[in-house]
């Protein structure tokens, strides 16, 4: 949405740079790298859904990862009692996710701005207790254990580098997903309900349908993203849901700039590399995540990705005047 | 009978009645005036109407059908537009994304003379201002932008709220002369502002609201000629 002229320039760019990440196993990077980038890109996933509601329509979710855990529960729990497999699953998973962030969008998003936050928030934490308390079905606080890897073409997806690039072809897919929904009718009807709900509801905008439609399909994301964090992992438990794995993905999609492409994959990337390149401990990494926040919120409305075509307009002359539109301070400044 | 029919409509904010009980009739292809002192309950008005507040009692009644207390999205569908007081466009967004949204919301009426987003920018003069982000518009550009998107729904009565508020001369005589036009086109039209030259140019019809309550309402020149109206509006000074 940012260079209105050609958003099929942005979208080839962002898909020539996955072309080169693709290209990473060659490298012989370390398990530890790989690992690494597998957690992110499974982020990235549910980051690009995210990028839909919040950067799209302005509505922030801190209950994210409890929709992640929906879809890894689903994945764990198909797998177990129907031996459902790895892509059966990604569909069911969808769907369940799509219909319980209905269920609770419906009441939650009646509200609006903070109280919206704090219903999220007050989900992520309910579904981490009802998971604890699921008995056998959700294997109590152990969780539940995945038998069978991600087969494809008979070809089993274990190996580090193999799933590598199974999770990098879902981020493609969640990257041109997002993209294909922002430059849509219903990605500029979001868009309205960001800037001004009143205004869209005068329109002839439905804007509580669209609103809970916007979460729902972040769902879907986050559903999917699941899927491959269940099979990644081969085991899932209720703590790897809980609050504060959701405040780490709000936090992710807006270091990384949550109204453009790259955004999420920046936001995804930063985050899972920053504590292993400065080799920092747990506690220390949420501080540091903690300072890029503020510091994002303070002097990067965009995020990370938002600041650098800032700085790239700044120090390449513009010959477009249509292109001037998008970097304007009116505009930087409604980010929430 | 009249396109929009209001009967005894209320409207109680605790304690206080914004609106006490108003009979109004707006009349296919007139444009009608509104007015009345700060607090008298024009803007609350238009926000029963179109959906913003519900009603405490009385009715609206739209071409027969009943619209008490419908939702905002779905006046807009029925062929009700309005502009809001402070202008109000998508601040965020291009002025051409802006019209383009209002456009692929509208409601689906034969032979509109401004169907495309261009069309209506071409309308409301924004043809060299397309590319601007709406958030850095002048003043007078914004409230027509808002015209612009309140048109773009395809309606069949527009409510302008305070429309020429904030306007030099030469922008208010544009907006006479837009807002003309519009019966013509099947758009009727009622009008609150303060500007009572605006009024008299625009409105053959004026009606005046005090305290929620309609004390006027005939032919402009008689209406202002009231001595009611002279007491209570103008607090006797003319």
């Amino acid at each position: 949405m940012t260079d209105s002229r050609s958003p099929l320039r942005g979208l080839v760019l962002t898909l020539v740079l996955f072309a080169l990440l693709a290209l990473v196993p060659a490298l012989g990077p370390s398990n530890r790298l790989l690992s690494l980038a597998i957690t992110a890109g499974i982020n990235i996933v549910a980051l690009y859904g995210l990028s839909v509601l919040f950067g799209q329509t302005g509505i922030l979710s801190m209950g994210h990862a409890a929709l992640v855990g929906v879809g890894a529960y689903t994945a764990a729990i198909l797998a177990r009692d129907l031996g459902l497999d790895f892509w059966a699953a990604l569909p069911c998973a969808a769907a369940t996710t799509a219909l319980l962030a209905a269920v609770v969008g419906f009441p939650s998003l009646r509200v609006s701005g903070h109280h919206f936050v704090i219903l999220t928030f007050a989900f992520g934490q309910l579904l981490t207790i009802v998971l604890t308390n699921g008995g056998d079905f959700t294997g109590r606080a152990t969780g539940l254990d995945l038998g069978q890897p991600v087969v494809l073409f008979g070809m089993g997806l274990d190996p580090l580098p193999q799933f590598y690039l199974l999770t990098l072809g879902f981020v493609a897919l969640a990257a041109i997903a997002s993209w294909a929904i922002v430059h849509s009718r219903y990605g500029r009807t979001l868009r309205a309900i960001r800037e001004n709900e009143k205004l869209a509801a005068s329109l002839g905008i439905n804007v509580g349908r669209h609103k809970i439609g916007a979460f729902v399909v972040s769902g879907v994301f986050a559903g999917i993203s699941g899927v491959l964090l269940a099979y990644f992992l081969r085991h899932i438990s209720p703590s790897q849901f809980a609050s504060f794995p959701s405040i780490y993905l709000a936090l992710m999609v807006m270091i990384g700039g949550a109204r453009l492409l790259l955004g999420p994959l920046a936001g995804g990337i930063l985050v899972a590399f920053l504590p292993e390149l400065f080799a920092l401990d747990p506690v220390q990494s949420r501080i540091l995540y903690g300072i890029c926040l503020i510091a994002v919120i303070l002097l990067l409305p965009n995020g990370v990705i938002g600041g650098l075509l800032d700085l790239w307009r700044r120090l390449v002359p513009q010959r477009d005047p249509a292109e001037r539109t998008s970097s304007n301070p009116a505009r930087a400044g409604r980010e929430g | 009978m009249g396109a929009l029919e209001i009967r005894g409509l209320r409207k109680q904010f605790g304690g206080v009645a914004a609106l006490a009980g108003v009979d109004l009739t707006i009349v296919e292809g007139e444009i009608l005036g509104i007015v009345g002192p700060n607090g008298s309950g024009k803007t609350t008005l238009f926000n029963v109407i179109t959906g913003v507040h519900k009603p405490t009692a009385g009715s609206v009644t739209w071409r027969g059908r009943d619209m008490t207390g419908v939702p905002a999205h779905a006046v807009s569908h029925a062929g009700i537009a309005h502009t809001f007081q402070q202008a109000m466009a998508f601040p965020g967004l291009s002025v051409f994304e802006n019209v383009q949204i209002a456009t692929e919301h509208c409601r689906s009426t034969a032979d509109f003379p401004w169907p495309t987003p261009d069309d209506l920018i071409g309308f409301t003069g924004l043809q060299a201002l397309r590319h601007e982000t709406a958030g850095v518009l002048p003043f007078g550009s914004l409230r027509l932008l808002g015209i612009a998107l309140a048109l773009a729904t395809r309606p069949a009565l527009l409510l302008l709220d305070e429309p020429a508020a904030g306007l030099n001369d030469k922008e208010t005589t544009a907006l006479v002369d837009l807002v003309r036009q519009l019966p013509g086109h099947g758009i009727s039209v009622c009008v609150i502002d303060h500007d009572m030259s605006l009024m008299q140019r625009l409105c053959r019809r004026l009606v005046v609201l005090d305290f929620g309550s309609k004390i006027a309402d005939g032919p402009t020149a008689e209406v202002l000629a009231d001595p009611k109206v002279l007491e209570v509006y103008l607090g006797g000074a003319l």
